[in-house]
Parts: C-alpha cells; structure tokens; sequence
C-alpha cells in the first residue's frame, strides 16, 4: 500500500469517526424532545378488524408484539393519561388480531380493575374473551373474582362462576367458589346444595373436609330459616308462638322437625320465638 | 426427459448454493428465531406463544423472500447473461428447462426450510415446549413457498425482475387478504361486480389453506383433510401456473 | 437431403417504445448439404448471429421455413445430431470446466461411465485436461472458447454450428480452429460458421454464403464467386513528368514512381498503348485478383446506393 494511500483512507475515517461522535452527542442533547412521542403513534391503531388487512398473514406475531409493546407502555408510570387508550388498544385491537391469545385479556384486565380503576371495562374485556373461547375455564374464573372481590355483585360473581364450572377439565376449586359465591349472593338453599355435591364428589380428604364444614353450617342456616318461616307463619294462624317445635308439625306446617347435624334438637325459646342451634359454628357465621 | 430435467435441476441447486443471497437470508433467519428467546422475556404470561409466534413468522417470511429472490430471476437471468443460448441448442425441450429450474429452487428451498426448522425445533426442545403441529406447520408453509415459487418462475418467463418481484409479492400480499373479498362482495350493488368479485377471488392464488401457524400455536385440533386439501391446491393451481410458464417460455425470442 | 434449409426467411423485431419494425433478414433461403464447410459472412450486424439463432430455434421466423436435418429447429429431435457454439461464450461460470462439461453430458443423456469417458476424452483434445477443476470464471477468452468447442462436439454431432469461433483469439488459437474444422470435415460432418475474417473462410470453405443487410448477396464455392476476370491489376510505372497517366486510378505516387489501379483489360491496354513514345516506362503489372473481401465492399456499397444512403 503506498504511503499516499493510507493517508487518504485515514483522513476520511477521522472524519467519519467525528461526525459520529457530533451525531451521538446531538442526539443526545436534543433528541430527548423527541421521545416519549414514539409511543403515541402506536395508541392510534386502527382496529384489529383493518389490521389484519397490513398483517398479511402475520396476525398472530402481531397480536404478540402489540401485547409486548403495550406491557412496556403500561408499566410507565411516567406517562400520564395512559389508560385513555387502554380499552382500544386491549379489546380492539390486540384480542381483535388474535382473540385465542389469552394474556391480553387476562393482564387487560387487572390493568383495568388494578390501575385504571375500572373494573366494569374489564368485565367488557372478560366477557369478550369468553366469548372467543368458551373453553377456557380461567376467563370467567376471573370475571367472577373481579366481581366478587372488586364490585362485591356476589350474584353476578356466582353466574361467572356457574359458566366457569361448566367447562369441561375445570379445577375443583372453580366449584367450591361458585357454592361460596352462591350462598353471598343469598341463595344458601342452592349454595348448600351445592356444596352436598361437591361433599358427595370428593375424591380426597381435604376437600371432603371442606365441603363438610360448609355443609354442616348451611345444614344449620337452612333449617333455621325454615323454623323461623314455619314460626311466623304458626304466629299468623294461632296468633302467638308455638309453645314447642312439636307443634309445627302436628299444625301441619312442617313435615317433619329437623334435627341439628349432630343429631340434637335445635334448641327453642317459646318466649322470644327463636329457634337457635345448640352447637357451635364450625365457619364462624 | 426426467434425466434432463433433473440435471438443470442439479445445476440450479449448485447455483443456489453458490449465491451469497441464500446464506444471508438463512444467516438472518437463524438469527432472529434464536432472538425470539430474547423477545419471550418481555413478555408477562406466556413465553410459549412468543416463542412459538416468532418462530414460525420467522420461517414464513424467510422461506418467502427466499422463494422470491431467487424465483425471479431464475430464468430471466440466464437469458440477460446468455447463458440460456447454448442449453437451449440442446435436444431439450423449453418446458424441461422451465421445470428444471423449478425443481432446482424446490431443492434448494427444502435445504433452506430444513435448516431453519431444525434450528427452531432444537430451541422449542430446549426450552421444553416442543409440540409435533409446529413440523406440520412447517410443513403446509413448505407447499406454501412452493407455490410462491411457481408464480416467480412464471413472472421469471415474462418479464425483468424488478417487476417480476413487484407482481409476486402483490400475488403474495393479495393471496393472503382474499378473505377481505368477502367483505367487498357484500358492499357491492351490482350483481356483475359480485360475480366479478368472486370471479376473482376463485381465480387468484389462496394462501390461507397453508397458513396455520395460529391453530397450531394456540394447540386447536386441525380439521381432517387440512394438509391434503393443501397438497391438492398446490398441484393444481401450481400446475396451472407452471404450465403457464412453460407456455410463456415456449415461443419466448431469445434476443 | 440438405442438413439445412432455409426458404424465404424473414425476420424482424422492434422495440419497446416504437411500433416501427425493423427488418434484420428478408427472403433469405439457402441449403447447406452434408459433408461440406459453409462458411457465412458478411458484415458486423448483417444478421448473421440472427440467421444461427433462428437455425436453432432460439428464435422463430417472422416468414419462411426452417429444415435443421430435417426437422423444425424448435423440436428437440432436430438438435440431436447438431453441436453449437455460441458467439462470446457466456457459460455458467460458477461451474468448473469438468462440471461444466458433465452438465452437458447428462443433457444428452449420457450415463455414467460413457459421460466421464466422453467429458475427459473431450477435454484431453481442446488441450484442457489440467484445467478442469478451475472454475469457469477463471479461464481466458481462448480457454473459454475450446471448452466451448468441446462441449459442442461432446456428442460426436453430425452437424456443428459455430457461430464467430476465431473472434478474438490470438493467431494460434485460429490455426487451432482452422484445424479443427478440417478434421470434422476429413470425418465426414457439416461445419456451418459465421465470421466476418473473411481471410479464414478463403481457405477452408467449400461453399460461402455472403449476407448484406439481411439479404444473401452472394453464395458459391470461393472459385465461382472470385472466379473468372482478374478483377484488378495493379501497375507501377516510372513518370518522369507532371499530370497523371490517362488511364487507371491513383493509388500511391513517390519520386517518380506512380502505382495506378486499372480496373478492366481495355484500360490495361490503353494505358500500355500510350506510353509508347512518352519517357513513361512500365515497371509491374500484378493482377489483382478479386478477394472475398472485395466482393464483400462492393456488394456493401451497391446495397448502401440502392437504399440511398452511405455506408461509413
């Protein structure tokens, strides 16, 4: 290589390597203005429907680094007034790509209820989601634990958890949250039937024990609440109480007494009316 | 005629293997399915699916661009570099050099495929999330490229490649969005633009039947005939493009 | 029965913009019969390359017929006894020259072992052998030309077409050309070749055909078209004086020593006849004889005036 050569090449190197140093510096200087927009074109996307016309085929891939994208996004507390988007982004555009993808729906959604404070649009997001995929048992799972512990709709909570336990290969405990759910929501004839059912399935001990609690509990409610209906009603017949249990059979209100689950009476006090049970609450209520 | 057809299919393969393109685009392919390792881990829930996702769009869209870079100018080039004059003096016939090239870009296509579904299967086997719908996938974008193919030769038989990369990947783009002419058939008025319309979605090339990397991903049961419905599309309307081409080919002036 | 036949052949293209054709041969027809060395000149651009590509069936007349041993070119049968070497080689230069070869073996259908008798057989006699494994890329001009050769002769073709094979080899390269058209003669095959060194075809050829602006000017055995009159003589006279001989044109003129041009046998005698007497004396009478070359220019230039134009 001549000795003019080397010179030549050097001189055009130096200089590369200065204008990209002046560029990195620039840019570091005044390209901070720039950022934090680059994330805003992406909140305008159209709706997945019109997407899968660019994806060409891509949907899938799509939907994955839409979600990748908007976990970052989400996980900025720096940005404010991020959630503005948050339902187009999560309902219309990544399920509408991919609506078997079930994270979307899943982390939608708790970042709906936790952060956005929404958690009627995450229940919109849920349902969407059961809709696709009628055989994921976790969708309604969570709409029905978003409504008990958020909302507190316990008879809402019970109908998510009545369409989870209905898909087929659902954990057991899906059923014990439904009974539970049931007797919030009020219905403890329905609630303790159910909790029979899952007493009478139950394949190990644990859950046995379980369910035998509950029962044993409602067992108590429900037959209480049946003396104090046949009471009253005894008291708008004859005008006062009864002066023992015995005797709402024989007024033909109750077919037969019940006893309490350890086999006693229930315990009657024929000045106040009331029925009570002698025993003690297993479940505390 | 198949020996013929297999020795320009032989020396196409050799060309292929001998162009710096296919090692770039394979070198890129490897790449990036190894980076969807990378990319899972950003991911809240489940890695499987971006793993997966990546993957098999990585292989879709590598085995493409493979198919179309060099279908282009399989038999353009070899006219505009004169080297077709003194295989065509040959006792051959046209349509044997058209479809030995083809089977030639096929081969090396194979290689290709191979190559870069070993390197994923090895990846989902090491991570333990190997699943054998993700071969059969791999397997329906193989017939996928093979039709690509066809039409990239027949455009090779035409025209120059810049124009015949335009025109097959404006087939490749269209024949993925036939689903939309649906949508369009529905908003037209005029019973002629429907029969148009569908005229034209019968006619075009339908990539959707090769397409199922979604369904294996997401673990849904393929319905029964999936692959062979597939394999006779391909024949036909492979054929037919291929005939095309020989056609083309057949009184083509070799200026 | 004739190994090629054209009748009436026709051809032109245009180009992409224009609608305006352009006629590159016009009612050609001509035979090559079996055996013999045609030799086809004519100018650069004459149409010759085009006239070889349509005997191949690498293009397709506009009118008229094509026979190639027999057949119509653009059927595969018609090629089967016939070996072709193109202008400028253009090989698939990513080969070797023994891949090059083998390729084109199999193309004719050679199996293993006859295809590496015959490839190596080939190699060994266009002086290759060494060279096999170097790629195509690497060779020269001369080398590129005699591994063409060789993959024209591969399959011992009755017919061997050659289109400009001594262009731009160095003056053995030609002899070596020269020779091997000779020896597919001396074997009984037809070489039919285009050049325009028309030196070459002087010697070798048995019959010449001589295409001007698309059409055949002339075709004929050397003898017959040269034949006959001396076209030309050239005489040297001493001319002591000024003024020029009455007769003949002059070519070159130093001291005094005039080297005239007389173009027919009266002239001769007319200028003979009026030095008598004048101190002029006659130094050399060579007859010219009309070369190919000759004919070549004055059919040029006859077929520039009657299309009204010049040629440079």
């Amino acid at each position: 290589m001549s000795r003019k050569g080397r010179t030549g090449r050097g001189r055009f190197l130096l200089a590369a390597a200065l204008l990209l140093a002046l560029s990195v510096g620039f840019e570091k200087e005044f390209g901070a203005a720039g950022r934090g927009s680059g994330a805003a074109p992406l909140l305008y996307l159209p709706s997945g429907r019109y997407l899968k016309v660019a994806s060409l085929g891509y949907d899938e891939l799509l939907a994955d680094v839409l979600y990748l994208w908007s976990i970052q996004y989400y996980s900025n507390y720096d940005i404010g007034d991020r959630y503005v988007y948050l339902e187009h982004i999560y309902k219309d555009v990544i399920t509408e790509l991919d609506p078997r993808y079930l994270d979307p729906y899943l982390i939608g959604a708790m970042i709906m209820s936790a952060e956005a404070q929404d958690p009627e649009m995450a229940l919109r997001l849920l349902d969407k989601g059961i809709a696709k995929n009628p055989d994921q048992w976790i969708l309604p799972f969570e709409a029905g634990f978003l409504c008990y512990q958020t909302l507190r709709d316990y008879p809402r909570s019970s109908r998510y958890f009545e369409q989870a336990a209905a898909v087929p290969g659902v954990p057991p405990i899906v059923q014990r949250f439904k009974a539970e759910m049931t007797r919030r929501a009020g219905d403890i004839r329905a609630s303790l039937g159910e909790w029979a059912g899952i007493y009478d399935a139950a394949t190990d001990d644990y859950v046995r024990t379980i369910a035998w609690k509950h029962v044993h509990d409602l067992r108590v409610q429900v037959d209480l609440e049946d003396l104090t209906a046949a009471i009253a009603a005894y008291r708008d017949r004859f005008g006062r109480a009864p002066a023992g249990l015995a005797q709402l059979r024989t007024a033909g209100l109750l077919a037969e007494i019940p006893r309490d689950p350890e086999g006693r009476d229930y315990v009657y006090e024929p000045q106040s009316g009331r029925p009570s049970y002698g025993g003690v609450s297993i479940l505390g209520r | 005629m198949t020996g013929r057809i297999l020795a320009i299919a032989l020396n196409t393969f050799r060309e292929a293997i001998r162009n710096r393109i296919l090692y770039l685009l394979l070198v890129f392919a490897v790449a990036l399915i190894l980076c969807a390792q990378t990319l899972s881990l950003l991911t809240v829930g489940s890695e499987e699916k971006i793993i997966k996702d990546f993957g098999l769009a990585t292989i879709d869209l590598f085995g493409v661009l493979t198919a179309v870079l060099m279908g282009i100018g399989l038999v353009s080039r070899e006219i505009e570099r004169r080297t077709v004059y003194v295989l065509l003096a040959k006792p051959i016939h046209r349509a044997e050099f058209v479809l030995g090239k083809y089977a030639g870009l096929v081969l090396t296509l194979l290689v290709n495929t191979a190559i870069m579904a070993l390197c994923f299967v090895l990846l989902l086997l090491a991570k333990g999330i190997f699943d054998p719908g993700i071969l059969l996938a791999i397997a329906l974008l193989f017939l996928q490229f093979l039709l690509i193919t066809a039409i990239a030769v027949l455009f090779s038989c035409l025209s120059n490649p810049i124009v015949s990369c335009i025109l097959t990947l404006a087939l490749y783009a269209v024949g993925h969005l036939l689903w939309s002419f649906d949508l369009l058939r529905a908003r037209l008025a005029a019973p002629w633009a429907r029969a148009l319309c569908a005229g034209l979605q019968r006619l075009l090339p339908d990539l959707a039947p090769f397409d199922v990397k979604g369904q294996v991903v997401h673990g849904i049961p393929l319905p029964p005939g999936t692959v062979a419905y597939a394999f006779v599309y391909l024949a036909l309307y492979g054929g037919a493009v291929l005939a095309l081409a020989c056609a083309a080919f057949q009184r083509k002036e070799m200026q | 029965m004739a190994v090629l036949t054209l009748e009436g052949v026709a051809k032109s293209y245009r180009t992409h913009l224009s609608l305006r054709k352009y006629w590159i041969l016009k009612d050609l027809s001509f035979e090559v019969h079996p055996g013999e060395i045609f030799g086809f000149i004519g100018t650069n651009g004459a149409g010759k390359t085009t006239t070889i590509k349509l005997v191949l069936g690498l293009l397709f007349p506009d009118a008229g017929r094509i026979r190639l041993c027999g057949d119509d070119p653009s059927r595969p049968e018609a090629r089967r006894r016939v070996g072709f070497l193109p202008e400028n080689p253009y090989f698939h230069d990513y080969l070797t020259g023994w891949e090059f070869l083998d390729f084109h073996a199999r193309l004719h259908g050679f199996r293993q072992p006859e295809r590496r008798r015959r490839v190596g057989e080939l190699l060994e006699r266009v002086g290759l052998k060494n060279r096999a494994d170097r790629a195509l890329r690497l060779y020269s001009k001369g080398m590129l030309q005699r591994i063409g050769l060789a993959q024209a002769l591969l399959h011992d073709p009755d017919v061997v077409i050659l289109d400009e094979p001594m262009s731009g080899l160095d003056p053995i390269g030609r002899r070596d050309v020269r020779d091997l058209i000779l020896e597919l003669k001396r074997r009984g095959r037809t070489v039919f070749f285009s050049t325009h060194i028309l030196s070459d075809t002087e010697t070798i050829c048995d019959r010449v055909g001589m295409l001007v602006r698309g059409r055949l000017a002339a075709i004929g055995s050397v003898e017959d078209l040269v034949r006959g009159d001396v076209g030309s003589w050239e005489v040297t006279l001493a001319w002591p004086g000024p003024g020029s001989p009455p007769v003949g044109e002059v070519l070159s003129r130093r001291d005094d020593r005039i080297l005239l041009r007389i173009g027919s046998q009266a002239d001769l005698h007319r200028l003979v006849g009026s030095l008598n007497g004048g101190g002029a004396r006659l130094v050399a009478v060579t007859p010219a004889r009309r070369s190919l070359e000759d004919l070549l220019v004055q059919e040029v230039r006859g077929s520039a005036d009657a299309a009204g134009e010049r040629r440079p």
